[in-house]
This record gives structure tokens, sequence and C-alpha cells, in this order.
């Protein structure tokens, strides 16, 4: 399971779980393949989806940032969906404001937390919403 | 998301619900506020004011964008917060006295920064453990339990760490730290863990919420040791035990029907579900009942999340031991159990186990004798189908459909197609009011309730077929806007299609497509069904559930309709969504569509709608070969399609040739011709042959004839593509033409008819063709592909022309002799040469292959004198009627196995029948064989027999007089080695099949981005350097126009095809593949076919071995035109070449005697006069070391013998 989020080329966060590393080299290349080629001009929060073989990735973008999400088996498409929802709206929890650069930035510390509540050990955790207070 | 009900609180709301609340957020200095200084902060790098203000402090994003710094010195200079200095903060703040400031700062300037690293260095543990034990301050403490996590988790190895954060340059600081601080994780794991658990198994209620973050920490432990995880186990089941003797939590209802509950409660669900949480990380424990049993307790939890994590951990337990866990489950199952609470739980996960729980133990065959409690399950899982969440929903249909992991059995997966097909959902005559808070109130009917999201008032359902709820559903699914669903209800699809072909291919389980499923819904019932579903209030989350479920079908509304009706309809929706704009999501249709396509089925329309695809530019390449993957899936399911599949996979060759992987193309061409079956054999040949008929890319912009430059110009990659692809053609079709004609020289008994060997070349050709089309068709081909191709075409097709004409009894083997004699003479066929020829320089040589084709007509000219020799012996002893003596048996043998040899270097043919001598030699080498015990299949190479032993031994073995078996085609032979072989095409097929394939995606090479992030530029490294490499060869090869150029260009290209499998005999260097740096490049996995041949050719008798080298190194020196002074070679280079064996352990020196300009890769360019080191002679090359690398920076490689002095 991998979460990351890349602002304009530049990974802000990622985070790999399960995944070897030298897949992971392999994974940011495609992840970053895909965001540029989809994800500029689309609209904020819109869904997209890729897969190989039998791993899905959603993935979309609020503000300027990219948000992508990977998994396989049970966490499909659709389950992956509830978590991007999930991270995406913790973030802007955290955040506090539309998530930019430098409120993400501002809050990485929070946003690390809060990512190790939702994704615990290659297992999706928590779909709820996780009240963070500051 | 549904907010969640009060009683459960998160681990979040757990630890931060301490009362002392922290300063507010304004009181601080924000990290990012005024732009730092970088020249200021690097005036001080080192610094140790620990408690440095926001000045000091530098903003994340220097740290972690690593664009803005750049690497090297320069980089660690400007960066002013270093991980040392935060580490050193960090040490100085744990051992503050003033609690209270130090914390605000670790909260706000250290631990939000270190996230940034990832993970920690083991140096740290010491100072977060005092800040555990002292620190009353829940966010210290949360960052505390991370650090504290990430250090237990972290398995030494940089980046490894699951956690956030990216690795930055900084690394290397840490790395050192880890490497060289006293502190070793080995050190301070035992402490941690030590601290943390003593934590856990407080048992004070106060600090539950300590407990459980420190539980959650634990099971970040490596489990792999037996100590950690007994105690983890203790303390879970501690846990476990307590909360389960406590009694379940009782739920009440409160005000406004909101659950409340009290804090005991509260308390012991939040311990439950923390243990649960735990107990899912750990590893399995089968046997043991105690864990099974708490497990299945913890279905009854109270916490959605706690459930999940014991549905899953029971579903994972039901696939080892189904029968304990469905009597342990059985319980809980009835109706107002646990499991039925489930239905209605709002995690969406946790419905999800339990319907691959439901299918585990409904599909159970320990169960036979149960029918009663596998038909509990089964209806629970029929009634998950209903479920509000797509994701359920489709979780269940899989289910259904047999498809659990992707191990699962054809019987599963053809049952359950019979399954959805037939089954029907009953629900209870009398509905029973079910509110959905008090399913307690349940009685105890026999059958379990009906979807938990009947509404008190609805009226009773009518039984439905199973059939019509997942077409409904499947078909709303593709109607929704949003991709994912688009992308998965097309995966459901494609299960479905899979399902269906494995009923079709096994007996038994065919389903009458034209039947109707049994039902009586009419078409009131269906949408007052699909309202209550989409009136559910229940899964408010599911916002993206389609909320037209209601519109009915203008297909469904005339009554009855029979499962076809329905599948095309389906298809018909699946096809619309061809239109999304997501690749992805169109390449699960298409991968849909070909698995709902039936082999009976016109498929007009599927493969229109994959070429209109295939035009698309927008498909990434892993994509397309994945849907190649698929059609090999496809085939195996019903070898049947191979045909259609053959059409389809034609497209892919023709339109996006540049961006398939040939080797899986190539197999899927094997496949389907040794699946079509007698009959389709011809045509699964043709459709390869298509490709050889492809026009070169851009035809356009092809130069014109004398225009020296090459294709490559106007697209290089799809030009190069393109053509390994029709090299991949022409040698499948060399390899192959003689299984699909199914002409075989050993297994034709009778001598060519002389009458046929009299006729001239015309008319013996006409008489060919009649006899067997495929085969005539086959080498036609090929014949054009020799003249016409470039040049690489032309050496691949030469090479299938000479297997076919070993392989091939008369008259083909002498119609390719002429034609072979032909192309060596090259100007005879003019006119065929200026008719295909696609206006590509032919070369000085004509056909320019003169040095390839001899040794093969050598060959040939050597067989067809030994086998005149051997008809004037043989009519010499019946003459004189003279038994054959065992010298002269013993010479015949050994031409015999000297032969096989010679042909064992051009492709593969079965030793133990193969007879150079033609047929009529069979006897006598039986004969021979029998008398000393000679292995067929080994022959001379027996050590038994190389020794003299096997003649004194007393074996039984055998040979009938002639020993050729009719019904054994070579193919059978070579499919062993096929499908054992480790090709990665074979690999990359067998493993997508079973599932494994979830290796990370290769990018092709020309879309990855230049990358601005420098930080990875380690990882890079190797990438940017292959891709240089590749550069490097393409501008050698491109700026030089002589025509030895061009062999060298064309050499460099065919030895990455001889890398991609085929026998390209000259390949390389053109050296012979005998020598120890050439075997090892041969014997690279990819080889298959030919790996079989070199086993056959290199395991041979010390003086087996000499001969064909010397025919080997006859074939090296004539290939190698321009030394002509080859022929003249010392004698003694045999026997050093015999002693190639042993690497020579003394190094010698020589000096280069002229100039020798490198004509392939391996090669090596000398000035006369430069000193060299010779490592090994390899046949007439040395390959050489030089003092210093040469002008094209090259070191070593080989140079031809005469051009050193030794």
């Amino acid at each position: 399971m991998c979460a990351r989020h890349q602002h304009n080329g530049n990974i802000l966060l990622d985070c790999f779980q399960g995944v070897q590393a030298e897949e992971r080299l392999y994974w940011r290349s495609f992840l970053v393949k895909i965001g540029t080629d989809n994800l500029n001009g689309a609209h904020n929060e819109e869904l997209f989806v890729a897969s190989h073989k039998f791993v899905y990735v959603i993935y979309t973008t609020i503000g300027y940032e990219f948000v992508f999400v990977v998994s396989k088996d049970e966490y499909d498409e659709l389950a992956l969906t509830k978590v991007l929802y999930m991270i995406i709206s913790s973030i802007k929890d955290v955040c506090k404001k539309a998530p930019i650069e430098r409120a993400f930035l501002e809050k990485y510390g929070k946003v690390c937390l809060c990512l190790d509540e939702i994704v615990f050990q290659e297992t999706l955790e928590h779909t709820k919403k996780i009240a963070f207070d500051n | 998301m549904a907010s969640q009900e009060s009683g459960s609180t998160t681990l979040m709301d757990l630890i931060t619900s301490d009362p002392a609340s922290l300063p507010a957020n304004s009181a601080l200095p924000a990290l990012g506020k005024g732009t730092p200084d970088p020249s200021k902060a690097s005036r001080k790098p080192g610094s140790l004011q620990a408690a440095g203000s926001a000045a000091e402090s530098l903003s994340p994003a220097r740290l972690i964008s690593p664009v803005k710094t750049s690497l090297g010195p320069l980089a660690k200079k400007k960066k002013p917060v270093s991980y040392s200095q935060l580490a050193r903060s960090l040490h100085e703040l744990a051992a503050a006295a003033d609690q209270k400031s130090s914390s605000t700062q670790l909260v706000h300037q250290i631990f939000p920064k270190l996230a940034v690293y990832n993970s920690v260095d083991p140096s740290l543990a010491p100072s977060l453990l005092m800040l555990h034990q002292q620190s009353e301050d829940r966010q210290v403490l949360r960052y505390v339990y991370y650090y504290l996590a990430r250090i237990l988790s972290d398995s030494g190895g940089q980046g490894v760490t699951p956690g956030g954060g990216i690795s930055t340059p900084n690394w290397d600081a840490l790395a050192d730290l880890n490497a060289s601080g006293g502190v070793t994780r080995a050190d301070v794991v035992p402490r941690i863990i030590e601290q943390l658990s003593k934590e856990a198994a407080n048992v004070d209620v106060e600090a539950h919420a300590k407990r459980i973050a420190a539980l959650k920490a634990l099971t970040y432990a490596p489990t792999s040791n037996d100590e950690v995880l007994n105690r983890l186990y203790e303390i879970v089941f501690g846990i476990l035990d307590k909360v389960a003797d406590a009694g379940k939590v009782k739920r009440k209802k409160g005000m406004f029907g909101r659950q409340t509950v009290d804090k005991e409660s509260a308390v012991r669900s939040n311990l439950q579900y923390a243990a649960l949480s735990t107990l899912r990380r750990l590893p399995l424990d089968p046997g043991n009942p105690a864990f099974l049993h708490r497990a299945v307790q913890g279905i009854a939890c109270a916490d959605p999340i706690g459930v999940r994590h014991a549905l899953a951990v029971v579903s994972e337990l039901a696939t080892r031991d189904p029968y304990a866990v469905a009597m342990a489950v059985a319980k809980i199952s009835l109706s107002g159990g646990a499991l039925q609470e489930v239905l209605q739980l709002h995690d969406v996960l946790a419905r999800v186990y339990l319907a691959r729980l439901c299918f585990i133990l409904s599909r159970a065959r320990v169960l036979d004798e149960r029918p009663d409690i596998r038909s509990q399950y089964q209806t629970i899982l029929y009634q998950l189908l209903l479920d509000p969440s797509e994701r359920v929903c489709f979780e269940a249909i899989m289910c259904i459909l047999g498809k659990f992991d992707n191990n699962e059995r054809l019987e599963e997966r053809a049952g359950g197609w019979a399954m959805l097909t037939t089954a029907i959902l009953k629900f209870p005559d009398a509905p029973t009011t079910i509110t959905s808070s008090a399913q307690q109130a349940q009685d105890g009917s026999a059958l379990p309730p009906k979807a938990p999201k009947e509404r008190p008032a609805s009226r009773p359902r009518r039984p439905q077929a199973l059939i019509k709820l997942v077409m409904r559903r499947l078909e709303s699914a593709f109607r929704s806007p949003i991709r994912p669903v688009l992308h998965a209800a097309a995966r459901v699809v494609q299960e479905m299609g899979k399902s269906r072909a494995a009923a079709y291919s096994l007996r038994g389980y065919a389903v009458d497509e034209d039947s109707h499923p049994e039902t009586v819904v009419d078409s009131g019932g269906v949408p007052a069904n699909a309202s209550d579903l989409a009136s559910s209030e229940l899964e408010q989350a599911e916002t993206e559930a389609p909320r037209n479920k209601v519109a009915s079908f203008p297909s469904t509304s005339g009554g009855k309709e029979t499962i076809s009706s329905m599948l095309s309809s389906l298809k018909e929706a699946v096809r619309t969504t061809v239109a999304c704009e997501c690749v992805y999501v169109r390449g699960a249709v298409i991968k849909a569509l070909i698995w709902l396509q039936s082999p009976y089925e016109s498929f007009d329309e599927l493969k229109s709608i994959i070429a209109g695809e295939l035009s698309d530019p927008s498909w990434p390449a892993s994509l397309l070969n994945e849907i190649i993957l698929i059609l090999h899936a496809r085939f195996k399911a019903t070898p049947d399609m191979a045909v259609i599949l053959l059409e389809i996979a034609t497209l892919f060759a023709t339109k996006v040739p540049g961006k398939i992987d040939s080797d899986v193309l190539q197999l899927l061409w094997k496949t389907c011709l040794l699946g079509c079956g007698p009959s389709g054999k011809h045509t699964a040949l043709e459709a390869v042959t298509v490709v050889l008929d492809l026009p070169p890319p851009e035809p356009a912009s092809m130069p014109t004839y004398h225009f020296n430059k090459r294709v490559s110009a106007a697209d290089p990659k799809s030009a190069l593509a393109l053509q390994k692809l029709v090299q991949a053609a022409v040698w499948f079709l060399g390899e192959n033409a003689n299984y699909a004609a199914s002409e075989y020289a050993w297994e034709s008994v009778t001598p060519p008819g002389t009458a046929l060997m009299m006729l001239d070349v015309d008319k013996m050709v006409a008489a060919a063709s009649s006899r067997n089309p495929t085969l005539a068709g086959a080498l036609t081909r090929l014949e054009r592909c020799a003249f016409g191709g470039s040049w690489e075409v032309r050496l691949v097709a030469a090479q299938a022309l000479i297997t076919i004409a070993i392989r091939s009894g008369e008259p083909y083997r002498m119609q390719v002799y002429e034609l072979l004699q032909a192309l060596a003479q090259g100007g005879s066929s003019k006119s065929m040469l200026d008719m295909a020829s696609n206006g590509e320089d032919q070369g000085a040589t004509g056909t320019g292959l003169s040095s390839i084709l001899s040794p093969m007509i050598r060959l040939l000219d050597e067989m067809y004198r030994a086998q005149d020799e051997l008809v004037r012996d043989m009519r010499n002893h019946d003459n004189k009627k003279q038994e054959w003596s065992d010298d002269e048996l013993r010479k015949l043998y050994e031409t015999h196995e000297r032969l096989l040899d010679l042909v064992s270097l051009f492709c593969y043919v079965p030793r133990a029948k193969y007879l150079p001598l033609g047929p009529t030699s069979a006897t006598l080498i039986n004969i021979y064989r029998n008398r000393h015990r000679i292995d067929a299949a080994s022959g001379l190479n027996d050590p038994a027999v190389a020794m003299g032993i096997s003649d004194l031994l007393n074996s039984q073995l055998q040979y009938p007089p002639v020993h050729i078996e009719k019904n054994e085609p070579l193919v059978v032979g070579l499919s062993d080695g096929l499908w054992t072989g480790s090709a990665p095409a074979i690999d990359l097929v067998n493993e997508f099949l079973v599932g494994a394939g979830t290796d990370a995606p290769e990018v092709e090479e020309e879309n990855v981005l230049p990358r601005t992030s420098i930080s990875y530029d380690d990882m890079w490294a190797k990438q940017l350097l292959e891709a240089s490499e590749t550069e490097d060869a393409e501008v050698q090869s491109s700026g030089s126009s002589s025509p030895e150029s061009v062999a060298s260009y064309s050499t460099t290209t065919s030895s990455h095809f001889g890398g991609m499998g085929y026998p390209s005999l000259f390949g390389g260097s053109g050296a012979s593949r005998f020598s120890p740096w050439e075997k090892q490049l041969s014997s690279h996995p990819t080889s298959r076919v030919s790996n079989l041949s070199m086993d056959s050719s290199s395991d041979q008798l010390p003086e087996f071995l000499a001969t064909s080298r010397m025919g080997a190194q006859k074939q090296s020196s004539s290939f190698m035109g321009r030394m002509d002074s080859f022929g003249n070679l010392p004698d003694d280079v045999l026997g050093r070449a015999d002693d190639d064996e042993e690497p020579q352990e003394t190094p010698q020196f020589g000096k280069a005697l002229y100039d020798f300009t490198a004509g392939g890769d391996e090669e090596l360019n000398l000035t006369a006069g430069e000193e060299l080191e010779i490592e090994y002679e390899v046949d007439g090359w040395f390959h050489v070391r030089k003092k210093k690398p040469g002008r094209d920076g090259k070191i070593a490689g080989l140079v031809p013998i005469l051009y050193v002095t030794s």
C-alpha cells in the first residue's frame, strides 16, 4: 500500500508499506507519469483510476497537489476511493485551509501522524474522519 | 464519511482526550513564517541552540523539496537544520527540566521536522523512551509512539521503513549515524519492547488510552522474533479474555435513537478493538482454538473496525480450517447472531470480509454433511448482493463467481457461473419488522432475515434470480460517471467471463443460456427492490452509489429474458464504456470484452473496438502488454479461441509493434499454434505471417533506394520494434513451420522417391506444395524475407530456412538447398530483389548473407555427401553380400554423431531420432548402438560409452531395428522445455495466470520525465546509465555509411536480438558459441528453444567438441569475411581451444600488430603497437585487456588472434 503527495513533481510525502525498496523506484516514476499525463487541468478531487496487473491506483488532485493511493487485493478501486477521500479530508482538517504546499509543510508532522492512523501496517485502519485537534 | 456512533472513539480521540490542552497554535512561531534565510542558517551549522526560534529553523520545504537544494556538498552547506541537529535537540529537550516549554518545542519544531526523514535512527530511542515515561503531553506522546514504532519496524536498510516522509540526502548522515553511532537497533529494540509491553499490559483503566497506543506501536516489532511474538500474544489474549469475560457490550438505546454506551463498556470495546487490530497483524495460529475463539468473539465487538479485523482474521483462518471455523461461527450466523448484524454494520470492509468468510464456508468441502450450515452462509452471501455499497456487492459477485484469490480451481469457477445463473435469492414469506438497531428482536425462524435494508413498511419480496440482480447492478454501475466504479465493474465482468469460460470448458457445468432464469419477478418487483436500495439511509458514505437505480431498462421491461439476452445487454453496456476517456478504464473494458467473447460468436465488433483503441497513442505499453497477457489467459481457458485470439494479437503486432513485448507475443503465437489443433495449424501460422507483410513504418518518409539513411530516421523506436517483431515472426516461422505442417525428416521411413529427386526444381516445388501447402507457404514467405527484408531480417530468414531444411524431409530440404545456393550467389535473383525490396541498400554482396550462408550450405553438402556415401557403401555391401564390420559401423556412427552435432548447432533436433544420414541409416545405426549399448539420447557423450564401460554392462537397452515413433511431434520435445524454462515471457505469463504480477510497472523510457528531484539520483543513475548506453550504440551505428559499419549496426541489434532468445548463431561478434563467454551469454534464461540446442551441443565429448569446434571455427572464419588468413590458422589453435575450459591463471601479454576496427559490441578497437594483456582465447579470438581505455572508452574485448603477438 502506498500513499503519496506530490507537488510540481516534488514529492512531498510518500509512504510505502509492503513494497520492496527496488520496486519503489518504478512506482514513483509510474505515479509521476500518470499524474502529469492526466492530472493537469483536472478538477479538484476528480477521481482517476489506473491499474497495473493486480494493483490499483486511485489518484486525484487537490489544489496544486496530486494525491495517489496504490494497493491491491481487498483494497481495490472502490476501497481506495474511500481511503483517498479519507486522506484528503484528514489533510484538509489538519491544514485547516486549502492544502497548499505551504500549509501542508507547516503541518508535515501531523500529516504523517494522520496517515499513520489511516494506513496502519499495510491495512486500512480508519475510514471515518479522525478528529484532529491542534 | 458517515460519522461514527459516539460509543466508539478512535485511537486518536483516546490519546487526545487528555484534559490538559495544548497552548494555542498562535502562541507558537509558525514554521514557515518569514522566509528562512539559508545563508543565515548556514552560518552556524551544527549549532547547538536547540531552543532555537523560528528564524533558526528552516521550512521543511527546504528539507523535503530536493529540487531547491542541489546535491553534493553545496546542498549540505545550505541545510540549516540537519538531522544531527534535530537529534541533538531532541536529546536535550528530553532531558530538559522545563517540561512544558520543551514539549512545545518538540511538538512544533523537532518532531515534525524529524518526520521528513522518514525514520529515526536508534540513537534517539533512549530520549524517546525517556519522553515516553515522563511526558504527559498527548501531542508529544503521539509523536513518541510514532517514532518508537518507526524504530521497531525499521528493518535496517534506509528507505525501507513504511513511515511517512521521504528520504533526502540527509539520509547519508542518518545512515552514518546508524553505522558508527554507539547505539544500534539491537541495543534499543529490546528496551523499547520491554517498556511498551509493560505499558500495554497495564490494566489500569485510566491508562487505557496509552495502553492502546503502546500496543499499536508494539505491533511494528519484528514478529520473526519468537519472544516478542509470545509477548504480544500474551498481551492480546490477556485483553481479549478480560473483555470477553465481562460480557458483550450492551448497547442501550439513548435519546433520539442514538446508541450510547457507558464509559466502562467504551473502554472495553476500545481495548477489544486494539487487541483485535493487533491480532490481525500477528501471524495466524490455525491450530489454536483460543485464537479462533477470540477472533470469532471479536465479530461481536462494538467497534466496527474491531469487527472488521475479527472478520478478516476469521476469514483467513477459514481458508486453513473451514470446519473448525464453520462450527465456531455457526452459533452467531443464525438470525439475530452477530454475523447477521455485520450485514448492517456500516464498515464496508467488514462486509467485504463477511462476504469472503461466507464464500469460503459455503463452498467448503468438509461441510458436505452439513448442508444446513452451508446454505446459511450462502444466504448471507446472496444478501450481500443487495448491499448499497458497490464494493461489497462486487465482492459478493466475485465470491459467487468463485473468484477468491487467483489460485482458484477451474471447477470452482465453473460452479460459480452455474450458481450465478441458476440460484435464486429467497426472502421469507412473512416479513418481520426490523429496525436498524433492534435485530435482537428477531424471531428465530429457519431462514435468516432478509436484507437489512428492509424498511418496516416494505412489502414481502419475491424471490429473485441472482443473475438478474447482478446484471442490473452492473448495468447501473456502467452508467456511473465515476471512473473507479467503471473500472471495478469492468473487472467484475471480466471475472464473469472467466467463470463462464470455465463452465464451458468443463463437462457438467454447461448452462443453457437460452433458458429463462427461474424467477417470478415481474417488472414491478424490480424497482421496489431497487428503490429500497437507493433509499437506504445506512450508508451515507456511499455518495457515489448511483441514484438512478430505479430506472428500469427498456430491455428488461419485456418480461422474461434469457441469460444470453441479459449477457448481450450487459455487453452493450460494457461496450459503451469504451467511450470513457480514462485509458485504464478502457483497458479494463477491453479485457472484459475479451473474456465475454465466446468462440462461436462473431468477433468483428471486438476487433474493430480493439483496432480503434490501438490507434490511440495514449495507451501505455504496460497496459497493452497486460491485454496480451489476458489473451494468453483467455486462450488457456478456451483453446478453441486460438484463431480469434491470434487475429487480435495480430492487431497488436501491426498497430503497436513498438509497445508490446515481442517475447510475450511470440509465446502467444506458440501456445495458440500448439493449442489450435491439427485443423487450425495452418490458419495459426498464417496469422503469424501477416506480420511479415507489414509495411515498414512511415512508408511516406521512406528514403529512396540509394539514400543510405535507415528507416529509423523517421521513428527509430517503432521502426526498430517492428523490425524486431518481424525478426521474431521469421524466427517463429522457421522454428514452427515443421510442426504446423507436420513434416519431419525423421518421420518418413522411406528415402525420398528417386523419381521426385529427378525432377527439376520448378516441378519439385510444385509437387512439394501440393503435398504440403502449409510448409510450402512458409517456405515461400521465408524466401521472400530472405531476399527482400532488411539485413537483420534476411539473417534470421536464412537461419529459419536452414532450420526447416534440417527438420524437413525431401523434397523440402532440396528446395531450401537450392534457395540457399541462390541466396549465396546473390545476383541470380535480381528480379525477386527488385520486387520485394523495401528500398534499402542491399549491401555489397548482394544479399549480404554469403558469410552466413556458406556454413549452412556446407552442412547440407556434408549431409548429402554422407548420404551418398552411405548409399554407395550399402550397395557395395549388398553386392558383396557382406555384413557390416564393427569398424565400418563405428565409422558410420561417428559420422552420424558428427553430423548430428553440426546440425544441433543450427537448430534443435531430437538427437535420439534424427538421422542426418537419411532414414536408411536407421538400421545400421541401431545395430551399432545396441551392440555398444549407446543411449540414443546422449550418444557418445555418455561417459559410460566414452570409457568403454557400457560394452561391459549387461544392459537391457535395445533399440528396435528401425527406431522411429511416428506420433511424437517435435513440439512435444520442445514443449517440455518451453513450459519449464525460465524465459521471462513464460514467467510473465505464468505469474500473470496465477495472479502474482504485482510488481511495479515499468514506465516507458521515453516517457520518464526529466527528473527534477535530484535526491533520487542514486536510484536514477542506473537508468540514466543504461539509457546513455543504448544511445551510444545507436550513435555508433547510425553515424556510419560503409557496408561494414552497416554490418556492425546489424551486429549490435542482432546481439540484442540474440539476447531475446533467438538462436542467433552469428549474433554478437561472430565467434562460435562454444566459447565460455558466449555460453554465458546464450545461457541467458531467455533462450527457450535455443536452450535445448545449447544443452545438446554443449556437453559433448572432447573429440567431438574438437571437431565441432573446427566446424564452428570455419563458420566464424568465413563469417569474418575480411580475414581470409583465418584458414591458415596454426595447428595448435585447436589444442588451445580445448584448454578454454580452464581459465588461464597466468596473465599473458601481447602487442597489437595492426590496427583493428571493432565490428561488434564485444570487439575491441586496436591500434598497432598497443600493449595488451591476453585474458583468454576463444576460437581464433583473444579476449584482451588494454592498459588504459582506448578512445572509444573500451578497455577490454575481443580481437583476432592474428592481430596480436603473444
